[in-house]
């Protein structure tokens, strides 16, 4: 596991265990992906409205403790705000609030938005003549929305080739809609399809950079709760639970220990 | 009036090079001229409503001026929350042109209605809704609000009245004030049946073009009359509610789809929106029945 990742996900512990609010599992899922954007995209945390930035959108709003820990990491924020998370003065909610949070661009958690945004500001860009590019991150229960699809139809036939997916398969749909082979489907929809470990920071890096004549889907192969043993394996009991202090210490212990499943 | 949302945006167009046209798959011939001139500018992006909304919102967050537009209920109905939560809640403007009003498609049947537009979408935080009644009144309107940066509804109808008014956005028309006991109220298009309806009788007439934000002046002014709301669709009613000390009653909408068939006209007489049925739901409100 990349060091960052790790101590991003030991800011998702902290946080959840002093805010008392979790959203674990899937912040865990996404950590590498959001990291590895942030890590390919024109940014500068000192000045979030830069007006050469690039954008990045996350339409699995519920993700938010995981994406504000790694903003958090990027520079945008200390890592101890995080820990209000939730509380009813805090900046940071449940799902993630633009004009709250620096570093939001849109405020998401209704699922199947961020993405038809993310689309509309790639279009936008494109009319600018502007090298900016968008950058959305969409879960696998979110592809059950069929504003999604209805998104990705519009991105490829305006042919947004500064617009990429970032599908977080962590087949978390397993209990109802399941999204089998989501490579071949955004394939059939006419993406350039990047299939790789959503843990891995330097592949999912690759993809990004990879060229791309089109819309760019970088399907990230990954484990709901990655880093913890415990997690991964109950996920449906951890959906939303915050760690006691001994929970802390086992899920911190397994973390350092790297006791992921294989 | 869809000629007139043409002409306007192609004219905005011209002076304004963050306007872009965005249709779903409505309209498309009409725009043919805006397409030939601002082919950039110029999406028919399909029958995807909700989409349209999501990506317009994208556009208006990068300082464009979108106009969206398609048919009513789908537009508006279907894609609440895109409106809701893309623009509304995000804080991203843009310009939301329905055509067909509430049953300007009564030939197609009720699946093509679209009676609670302007109620559903006055609740939402930050958001403006227009029901212009003429082509001038588009005109105006449209120069006034398209690039206000607020998320902003525009009720279009095939149907327009033909008075000559000069609007101001968020200002009511006092059509006429006899001192009567009695205020009639209507907006839209319809504003034509209920002017012949009312030529005669002794009642105070006002006519809104603006549903949200309601004219609070012109309600206090006549907030000592019973109001009678005239109207062939919901929202407007329940704008004028919301001010305190006045009571409304509604002639207009019945409590179930309007299922015939036929033309606008047909439907408006069916439910009594014809100057006849007008004028008598008018005299008898007047005469305490």
């Amino acid at each position: 596991m990349h060091p960052s990742c790790k101590q991003i996900r030991r800011d998702i512990l902290f946080s959840s265990r002093a805010s008392g609010h979790g959203h674990i599992p899937t912040s865990f899922s996404v950590v590498e992906m959001i990291f590895a954007a942030y890590g390919s995209m024109k940014h500068d945390p000192a000045n979030p409205g830069w007006d050469e930035r690039d954008i990045f959108i996350l339409s699995k709003g519920h993700a938010a403790l995981g994406f504000y820990c790694v903003l958090a990491q990027a520079g945008y924020f200390p890592v101890e705000e995080v820990k209000t998370f939730g509380a009813f003065k805090s900046k940071f909610g449940g799902h993630p609030d633009r004009r709250k949070v620096p570093g939001v661009e849109v405020s998401t958690g209704s699922l199947g938005h961020g993405i038809g945004i993310a689309v509309g500001m790639a279009l936008a860009f494109k009319l600018q003549g502007s090298p900016r590019r968008v950058y959305t991150l969409v879960g696998d229960g979110e592809a059950n929305e069929g504003s999604t699809w209805e998104a990705i139809m519009v991105a490829v036939n305006l042919g947004l080739d500064n617009f990429a997916i970032l599908l977080d398969f962590n087949k978390s749909q397993v209990r109802s809609l399941q999204i089998h082979n989501p490579a071949e489907r955004l394939r059939a929809f006419g993406c350039e399809v990047f299939d790789v470990d959503g843990h891995h920071v330097d592949e999912v890096k690759a993809a990004l950079h990879a060229g791309c004549g089109t819309v760019k889907a970088v399907v990230g192969n990954t484990i709901k709760g990655y880093g913890c043993r415990t997690l991964e394996q109950n996920i449906f009991e951890w959906h939303r639970k915050s760690p006691d202090e001994a929970q802390l210490e086992m899920l911190l212990r397994e973390l350092d220990s790297g006791s992921s499943a294989p | 009036m869809r000629r007139q949302f043409r002409d306007t945006v192609m004219d905005l167009a011209a002076r304004d090079d963050r306007v872009v046209v965005i249709l779903g798959d409505i309209s498309h011939y009409l725009f043919n001229t805006f397409q030939e001139k601002y082919p950039s500018r110029f999406y028919n992006m399909g029958v995807c409503e909700n989409a349209l909304v999501s990506v317009a919102a994208g556009l208006g967050a990068q300082g464009f001026h979108p106009f969206v537009h398609t048919i009513a209920p789908f537009i508006t109905e279907r894609s609440l929350e895109q409106i809701k939560l893309d623009m509304c809640y995000n804080e991203f403007g843009g310009n939301i042109l329905s055509c067909g009003a509430s049953f300007d498609y009564a030939w197609d049947g009720a699946t093509h209605h679209c009676y609670s537009d302007l109620e559903i979408l006055r609740l939402l935080p930050g958001m403006e809704v227009i029901q212009p009644g003429s082509r001038k009144e588009l005109d105006t309107l449209l120069r006034s609000q398209y690039n206000n940066g607020r998320p902003t509804y525009f009720k279009l109808s095939d149907h327009p009245h033909t008075i000559d008014l000069n609007v101001e956005f968020g200002r009511a028309v006092v059509m006429k004030d006899a001192g009567a006991a009695l205020t009639v109220v209507t907006a839209g298009p319809l504003l034509a049946n209920v002017l012949e309806a009312c030529k005669d009788l002794s009642v105070n007439l006002v006519y809104f073009h603006t549903i949200k934000p309601i004219d609070t002046e012109v309600l206090a002014r006549f907030r000592h009359t019973q109001f009678l709301v005239v109207h062939d669709g919901f929202g407007l009613r329940e704008a004028i509610n919301e001010m305190p000390g006045i009571r409304t009653w509604y002639h207009g909408l019945p409590d179930q789809f309007c299922v015939w068939y036929g033309t606008v006209h047909d439907i408006r007489r069916r439910i009594g929106l014809d100057p006849a049925g007008i004028r008598q739901a008018v005299t008898s409100f007047a005469a305490g029945g």
